[in-house]
């Protein structure tokens, strides 16, 4: 991606509240028409790079770009960026249609009447809310409250829209239907979305291109596959929440945890030894059976059905729970014995290893 | 989301809050200020001039009136202290602790209320027909063959005006007080119930520590009233009890300014020690 | 079990605490009643009459107990009280939102603010005439002075509520208003402003009959008798003679204070109501 085609870009933008490094010297950019996702546990500065792209917050140093230009002293109502806020933030005292026509019923550029009132009626069909046009914002239900909220924002037809959370206030169900309608609604509009979760599915399921933040700093970025295939390091194979991680010591090539010694040909350089093996790629043999590679012994405690797939869980000897997913695809799940020993094994070759040593 | 969302521009900026400095400082600091500096000015007999002298200190010092006042004021002030805690803090253990409807409650503390919405001066007067030798009481008490004779010592006296303060001032000691009680959390006193203790113990040991902040707040409100009084003391008392405040009225009203701000210096120093004390005794900062 | 008695102790107690509050009201509204011209402020009503509720509005034939100069002085008050209204609320609401941010100094200018209704009257209405009469060398004057130090009392009051209610206030609705290209200055009249107007009309109550009743700040700040406030009329009737018509006028005040109270209670119930409305549809949602 290059400059010219960038909607956005900050560029070393640190920003500290009482000597807590909330951003550290991040630097991102997005394209034109991008969606583009960010994912980070709470406190990793993921709501502050929002509020600093909109304009709340000043960074402490570092600039902000916006359709190439300078907004980083520029007020956030100059910028004309959407925002869209976790609690939706509607104005609770309007009506639905107020809500919606607010931005253009009272921001600096004048928009005549008939225009405010036949791009408010757009939108409002859009986003599915024909016939609650006049009722109060505290009369709809959540979801629609969401609408509202994105409705809002999208009437002013922004290059550029920031979104909190959006999904997280919302019931499992109804964030699944509103995933594949913010991805429908952005795909039409043509806007860029820098969308933030704190929920690596979202993140994966969402995102043209995923971000993943720690602690102030970006830790990977790219495709939602490449993430999910070859995490950067472990604390985004942490986040990811998909992989059971292992400590322990690499040397010579061999990576030595609590399954023994194990091969380690390819490693991936980070901070510190970590062997880390997806969920789905564990089997579960009996005590007795010969192991097919790395073997660790673990005791079935219980197992979760999470629709698709079976989600079991083993206890190893020092208290490590170790997390084996069986997806459903592939035939009816095994029973387990509960309190009962079973060797997990995998294939070297799939899993992955993190250390000082590696390349 | 754990992500700090203070400081924010445009929200509240600083400079909102110039001109309600520059109003305090002009209308409270500098007078206040000025009753100090008009202190050490010389008095003639209907004017003032700004060269410094200690003479209107030294004469309120060797003055029995001046001095007197001093002490009628600090006598008044703690007389007035007790009572409108004894009035007052049974009334907000009722109110505050006792009765578990909120909805009473409010329409307790309502009903406590109310009489503000009365002029201040009215009330002060209300008194007289209550207290006087024809007065209310007396006709109640004669009724009911309690007494023979009136009593004369209810009106015009010291009596008279502490007990139109302590009516008038009660009120600032039940609603802190209340309003402490009411967030204790009644599991606890359940909880020392259970454990066998009785109504005397969990009262000195839970219910009034807890209250404590506020009977200090309560008390800080009818402390800066009582201190600044001059009207019910004036209206009650026929003049025969004068307040730091009733010689701040008179010396204005016959022009000797110098010898008004130093009572009104006094009078400041007097209230200043009297918060400070109470602050010692709770960090109001932590309870609120 | 000490519940058991002690409860209906002190419930006796508090009807016994509410009768002391009101008991001087039921005797002032009684004798309000006397006889006049002749009646005499205290007991017994030698005959039930209106006289002196007629008096106060001039019906009654002229006699030796001249009517209240309370006419004029009315008018002053109720001007003085709604000065001081709108600019202690307006200063209470900037002073307020201004407190929203944290600023060095914040805590001292908190304190310089609340000190405002602790020093007492008397002494910001020495020193406001000690600065009036040497410093400035102007005339006192209700509209004025006392105008001032009235404000400098009743401006804290306005300030301590309106900080209660921005302190609960969701400043996220400010931020979208601003992210749709709304200036900060048109979110608060559009968005903040009706969303703490409940808090500016209590802060309004609060300045309006602070000021109203004010006395101490007057008694030194109004200057001459040309600039009688209410409440200084009425003192001016304590140190001559007291006849009902002062009980009469004390009855009626409070009845305007009870009218002003349900006022207000009118427009905070209407706004409750819809807030409580709300409230319910969230449950409902």
């Amino acid at each position: 991606m290059t400059t010219q085609t960038a909607i956005f870009r900050i560029d070393g933008v640190t920003k500290s509240y009482g000597g807590v490094k909330a951003l550290d010297s991040v630097t991102l950019e997005a394209g034109v028409n991008e969606y583009l996702s960010l994912l980070g546990p709470s406190g990793s500065g993921k709501t502050t790079l929002l509020r600093v792209i909109a304009g709340f917050e000043v960074p402490d140093s570092g600039r902000v770009f916006f359709q190439g230009r300078d907004i980083t002293n520029l007020p956030a109502h100059e910028r004309g960026i959407g925002f869209v806020f976790q609690n939706f933030a509607l104005f609770p005292h309007l009506t639905v249609r107020a809500n919606i026509a607010f931005g253009m019923a009272n921001g600096a550029v004048a928009v005549s009447a008939q225009e405010t009132a036949r791009r408010t009626q757009a939108v409002i069909d859009m986003v599915g809310l024909t016939g609650m046009e006049d009722r109060g914002v505290d009369q709809i239900s959540g979801g629609q409250r969401q609408r509202v909220a994105l409705a809002r924002t999208l009437v002013m037809q922004p290059k550029l829209v920031l979104l909190d959370e959006p999904l997280g206030a919302l019931d499992a169900n109804l964030r699944g239907r509103m995933r594949n309608e913010l991805r429908a609604i952005r795909e039409r509009m043509g806007v860029t979305f820098l969308h933030v979760t704190g929920s690596e599915t979202e993140a994966l399921a969402m995102g043209d291109s995923v971000v993943v933040l720690d602690r102030g700093r970006i830790i990977q970025r790219g495709a939602p596959d490449d993430i999910y295939s070859t995490p950067a390091s472990p604390d985004v194979a942490h986040f990811l929440n998909r992989f059971n991680l292992f400590d322990g010591t690499l040397a010579g090539g061999t990576f030595i945890g609590p399954f023994g010694t194990v091969a380690a040909p390819k490693v991936t350089r980070a901070a510190r030894d970590v062997y880390a093996i997806r969920y789905d790629r564990l089997r579960v043999v009996p005590l007795s059976a010969p192991a097919m590679g790395p073997a660790l012994k673990a005791t079935y405690i219980a197992n979760e059905y999470l629709g698709s797939s079976v989600m079991n869980f083993f206890e190893t000897v020092d208290g490590k729970v170790v997390e084996v997913e069986h997806h459903l695809s592939l035939g009816a799940p095994e029973t387990y014995e509960p309190r009962q020993d079973y060797l997990l094994t995998w294939s070297p070759d799939q899993a992955i290893v993190f250390g000082q040593e590696g390349t | 989301m754990s992500d700090a969302t203070v400081a924010v521009k445009g929200q509240g900026p600083s400079w909102l809050i110039l001109p309600g400095i520059v109003w305090m400082a002009l209308f409270m600091v500098v007078p206040i200020a000025m009753i100090c500096y008009v202190s050490f000015w010389t008095q003639t007999t209907f004017n003032i001039s700004s060269t410094p002298t200690l003479a209107s200190w030294k004469q309120f010092f060797s003055s029995d009136t001046y001095t007197g006042a001093l002490w009628t004021t600090v006598r008044i002030w703690l007389i007035v202290l007790a009572t409108t805690f004894i009035i007052g803090y049974p009334t907000a253990l009722f109110v505050g602790l006792f009765v578990k409807s909120k909805t009473l409650s409010t329409v307790l503390l309502v009903i406590c209320v109310i009489p503000f919405w009365t002029s201040f001066l009215i009330r002060v007067l209300a008194w007289r027909p209550m207290l006087g030798k024809e007065g209310a009481i007396n006709i109640i008490l004669m009724k009911l063959h309690i007494i023979s004779q009136p009593i004369e010592v209810l009106l015009f006296t010291e009596l008279s005006v502490i007990i139109g303060m302590s009516q008038i001032y009660c009120v600032f000691m039940v609603g802190p007080i209340a309003f402490m009680l009411g967030r204790i959390d009644r599991n606890i006193i359940e909880a020392a119930r259970d454990l066998g203790a009785g109504f005397g113990r969990i009262f000195w040991k839970i219910i009034f520590p807890l209250s404590l902040p506020g009977v200090v707040v309560g008390a800080i409100f009818v402390s800066v009233m009582v201190l600044g009084e001059f009207a019910t003391s004036g209206a009650l008392s026929g003049r025969k009890v004068n307040l730091l405040g009733n010689i701040i009225v008179t010396q204005v009203g016959s022009l000797k300014w110098a010898m008004a701000s130093v009572t009104g210096v006094i009078l400041t120093v007097v209230m200043g020690l009297v918060i400070a004390a109470f602050l010692r005794i709770v960090d109001l900062k932590q309870e609120l | 079990m000490e519940s058991r008695v002690l409860k209906p102790m002190l419930a006796v107690y508090v009807v016994a605490f509410i009768l002391f509050l009101y008991g001087p009201f039921f005797v002032l509204g009684i004798l309000s009643f006397q006889q006049g011209p002749d009646g005499g402020p205290q007991f017994p009503i030698t005959e039930w009459s209106t006289y002196w509720y007629q008096q106060i509005f001039g019906l009654t034939p002229p006699s030796r107990i001249a009517p209240l100069p309370v006419g004029e002085a009315l008018i002053r008050s109720l001007i003085l009280a709604f000065m001081t209204m709108v600019t202690s609320t307006v200063l209470g609401v900037m002073s307020a939102q201004a407190f929203r941010r944290k600023f060095r100094g914040s805590s001292f200018v908190f304190y310089l603010i609340v000190l405002g209704m602790m020093v007492p009257g008397v002494l910001t209405g020495l020193g406001t005439s000690l600065l009036a009469n040497n410093v400035f060398g102007i005339t006192r004057h209700w509209y004025t002075t006392a105008f001032a130090t009235h404000v400098a009392y009743t401006f804290p009051f306005a300030f301590l509520v309106m900080l209660a209610i921005l302190n609960r206030f969701d400043g996220s609705v400010e931020e979208a208003a601003w992210s749709l290209g709304v200036s900060p200055f048109k979110t608060f009249r559009k968005v903040t402003f009706p969303l703490i107007f409940p808090g500016v009309l209590s802060a309004m109550l609060f300045a309006f009959t602070l000021s109203f009743d004010e006395f101490p700040r007057s008694l030194f700040a109004a200057g001459g008798t040309e600039d009688q406030t209410l409440p200084l009329a009425i003192y001016g009737t304590f140190s001559v003679e007291i006849h009902p018509n002062i009980f009469a006028f004390g009855v009626l005040t409070t009845l305007f204070s009870f009218a002003l109270l349900a006022v207000y209670g009118i427009l905070m119930g209407m706004s409750v109501r819809r807030a409580r409305k709300l409230a319910m549809q969230e449950e409902i949602a």
